[in-house]
């Protein structure tokens, strides 16, 4: 087991040099620059080409390429084109924000799907089931904004029960608690609303692995040897059926980080969603790496623990042995 | 089964929808507070569209970053409501008769917000800061005229002298560029500067806290020189997106908010916020590629500006927001002259001037940038008014940066055949950079407009020190741009802006902002 995780690890800096060079120069195709943004006819465009040359940014892309990467590789990602200030500085700023949102909506998706798709599953076509399916769609089909918006205006405008935007009431003044029950009630809008939304997603998973599991053999002897449903289900289904949803959460982990632009913006959240694609339309294409590498590094990771979980939650499944 | 669930899920959303539906609409007259309710312990909260960048004047780019700069940093001049430069940190100041040497008085009884005294080396330190092309700032060409740098010097502790090689009308505005403080950042690199998240300047206010995407706060500061400011601290809340902005406005989260047309009714009948609109100095236009013959014959852009009915279009898309556009200035603007060819709206003069142009069949593909909804809808109108005289115009909607690439292409043949764009105007009338012609390709002249007279009155007008006779000079620019219509103008914009009823102070509604003297604003418990 040790041996394949460090092999796996090893594995990532190829990797990760061949995703930088790739979001380099993609990055690099779209039209316009950082400066082309600024159209303002007070403002001459020679300051605009001396600007550009002071970020480097006349030098060929090959060469802006290499000086990228030794700076990385010397633990230096870079400084912000607009705030001049470092990217790792302006990532791990937001990050915090991100995580408080992400995590929580993340574990409560599963807590509530998992059950949700075992319990379709296993009475399937039923009542129970039929609901769960439409709900499902039905959440899939909503748009984030207009839920968003729509929760808003409910809870924040008529019934002025939550705060509508913001992660903090900067009026608020007390202590610690204080501050904490604030940041909970700000939570709570958009929480409601990522966790809606991507409830029918795991949700149908877990129902489809479910039922592939239960028509199998296996369950089939299990319930011959007179085993209970509930240990038929809960320690022989389930289990095998795990496989796929922890394949998910693997993958979900970058997303984690990444954040979620619309809700951010929605609800005003200092998230990294709203950091990552302001960055894209800013072109401020030091911060669009630094995030790139951040996610790069996730994604490696998530599917590094997505095959760990398998050997946990499959017998069947083990590494480094012949 | 599932069917009469799907007839509750059906009621449940139409609950909801209905919860949020149409309201009734009841104009409601202006309710603004009295001074002598002022809380001295009060906070005013501002929506921020976008996340603030920098905090350093001759650094920031963006219009939320300054919003927030002009309550902590202060300039030698400022602007008043009527749009005239007042003195701010210079007391008063002079011009030679040859208008080449300004020379400004300052205050002697500011102080920076650390406690350090404000001197002229400050004022000097500021402009060569600028002027340094090793420190990124977009303003440095402001201060160049003609490849000469304007040349700032300290006479005495509190007296600056600016040489400019030759006169030069719009420096006045130009002096009113926020000062930073020599004694903090003279040995400091400017582009990344700690300074820029944490600054000190003269202003009504101290910086306070920053917490990035969320909000800064900037705290009253005691010794401002105009006297104390009455609100204790000033919160600027980030809301990037505008329906939420509205919403936390009327949620009583945030004191101010821009209101667009379509909210415009329902925002006016609410309890509680009062919503002024008042002129911008911006205009927005139709723009041809002079450089592309389709559009090289003066007559079929005059019979274009013909076959658009502008009454229409604004009264479409902005409800009575917007009045119709005929020269590139802004009715607020003191330069501002309408008397120049109008083009009303007439299909059979449009189809006549096009067949007198030898043009049986046009078309052509207007570039227009995504998210601008007021420019997307306009796109769509000038279509279908196009169409009633026979011209195909297609709509090209592109991300913001990817239209800019193609606009400002240095090299020639700029790959755009029309644009639908707008143009903020400074608060002086100098618009050399957009028509002179010497400003194509590489300039905001992108459309290649040249003609020799109006050049040579550009020249005249930023040489030109009288502002009577700049105003002459400038309706005679008008007359002869219209005339040529390189760009068709479409509309002025009106500014709407929703404010709670709890703030007062507020500055005449106009191009300047409501906030313009922030230190007198206040609100009431």
């Amino acid at each position: 087991m040790r041996k394949f995780v460090f092999r796996r690890l090893l594995q990532l800096i190829p990797l990760l040099i061949g995703v930088s060079l790739i979001t380099f120069f993609v990055m690099h195709l779209a039209p316009g620059d950082p400066t082309a943004l600024i159209a303002d006819p007070s403002i001459d465009p020679v300051d605009l080409a001396r600007i550009r040359a002071n970020w480097g940014l006349d030098q060929p892309l090959i060469v802006q390429y290499f000086y990228w990467l030794g700076n990385v590789l010397r633990g230096d990602l870079g400084t912000s084109y607009l705030s001049g200030q470092p990217v790792l500085f302006e990532i791990l700023e937001r990050l915090p924000a991100t995580l408080l949102l992400m995590i929580p909506s993340f574990i409560i998706t599963l807590l509530i799907t998992i059950p949700l798709g075992v319990l379709s599953a296993v009475r399937k076509n039923s009542f129970f089931d039929n609901i769960v399916t439409v709900l499902s769609f039905i959440g899939m089909a909503t748009p984030s904004f207009w839920l968003g918006m729509m929760l808003m205006l409910l809870f924040a405008v008529d019934l002025g029960w939550l705060p509508a935007v913001g992660m903090t009431d900067p009026l608020l003044s007390g202590g610690w608690f204080v501050h904490m029950m604030d940041v909970i009630r700000h939570m709570i809008l958009p929480l409601t609303t990522m966790t809606i939304l991507s409830l029918a997603g795991i949700t149908r998973y877990q129902r489809a692995a479910m039922l592939e599991v239960l028509d199998q053999d296996f369950i089939r002897v299990a319930r011959a040897k007179g085993l209970p449903e509930r240990v038929v289900v809960f320690k022989h289904a389930l289990r095998n059926a795990l496989i796929p949803i922890v394949t998910i959460m693997g993958l979900s982990l970058p997303a984690l980080f990444g954040g979620a632009f619309i809700i951010e913006t929605i609800f005003a959240w200092p998230g990294m969603g709203r950091l990552g694609v302001i960055a894209i339309f800013q072109r401020n294409y030091p911060l669009i790496m630094g995030i790139m590498l951040f996610s790069a590094i996730l994604i490696m990771l998530g599917n590094l623990l997505a095959d760990i979980g398998y050997a946990l939650v499959d017998p069947r499944i083990r590494y480094g042995k012949k | 089964m599932p069917k009469r669930l799907i007839a509750i899920l059906a009621l449940l959303v139409f609950l909801i929808g209905c919860s949020a539906g149409p309201r009734e609409h009841k104009e409601k007259a202006i309710n603004l507070p009295d001074p002598s309710q002022a809380d001295l312990e009060g906070r005013l909260v501002l929506g921020l569209g976008g996340g603030v960048s920098v905090l350093n004047p001759i650094l920031s780019t963006d219009t939320t970053s300054s919003a927030v700069e002009g309550t902590i940093f202060s300039g030698m001049t400022k602007v008043n409501e009527k749009l005239e430069i007042v003195p701010d940190l210079a007391k008063s100041w002079e011009v030679s008769p040859d208008g080449k040497t300004w020379t400004f008085a300052l205050r002697r009884d500011v102080t920076w917000h650390d406690g350090h005294p404000f001197t002229a080396e400050d004022v000097v330190f500021t402009f060569n800061s600028i002027l340094n092309p090793k420190i990124n700032s977009v303003r440095r060409s402001d201060y160049i005229i003609d490849g000469e740098p304007i040349k700032f010097k300290a006479l005495d502790k509190y007296t600056v002298q600016a040489v400019l090689p030759k006169p030069f009308a719009p420096f006045l505005v130009r002096s009113g560029m926020s000062i930073i403080p020599k004694h903090i950042l003279s040995d400091k690199d400017i582009n990344r500067a700690q300074f820029n998240r944490k600054p000190i300047g003269t202003g009504p206010f101290k910086f306070s806290k920053w917490v990035s995407g969320d909000h800064i706060k900037v705290v009253r500061n005691d010794d401002y020189y105009l006297g104390k400011p009455m609100l204790a601290e000033i919160i600027f809340k980030v809301i990037p997106d505008e329906n939420a902005r509205l919403v936390a406005l009327e949620a009583g989260e945030i004191d101010e908010a821009g209101i667009p047309p379509k909210d415009y009714k329902r925002m006016k009948a609410l309890d509680g916020i009062n919503v002024f609109e008042f002129d911008a100095l911006t205009y927005a236009y139709l723009g041809f590629n002079l450089a592309n013959p389709k559009f090289a014959d003066k007559r079929v852009r005059q019979a274009l500006a013909y076959a658009i009915n502008k009454d229409q279009l604004v009264k479409i898309i902005f409800k009575g927001l917007a009045s119709p556009a005929y020269a590139p200035s802004a009715p607020v603007s003191w330069a501002y002259s309408d008397e120049v060819a109008k083009y009303p709206y007439d299909p059979d003069k449009a189809r006549g001037l096009l067949k007198e142009a030898g043009v049986d069949k046009l078309e052509f593909t207007m570039l227009v940038n995504q998210g601008n909804k007021e420019r997307e809808k306009a796109a769509i109108i000038l279509q279908q008014q196009l169409k009633k005289v026979g011209v195909k115009a297609k709509i090209r909607v592109m991300e913001w940066s990817a239209l800019l690439k193609i606009v400002n292409d240095p090299t020639p043949p700029k790959d755009f055949e029309a644009v639908v764009l707008g143009w903020s105007l400074g608060l002086d009338p100098d618009s050399f950079s957009i028509w002179h012609s010497s400003q194509y390709p590489r300039g905001f002249n992108f459309i290649d407009y040249d003609n020799p007279e109006v050049d040579r009155l550009l020249v005249l007008g930023r040489t030109t020190m009288d502002k009577n006779e700049r105003k002459k000079i400038y309706a005679k620019i008008y007359k002869l741009v219209a005339f040529d219509q390189p760009y068709i103008f479409l509309w002025y914009p009106k500014a709407v802006v929703g404010v709670s009823e709890r703030v007062g102070g507020l500055s005449k509604p106009g191009p300047a902002g409501l906030f313009l003297n922030i230190h007198k604003v206040f609100v009431t418990p």
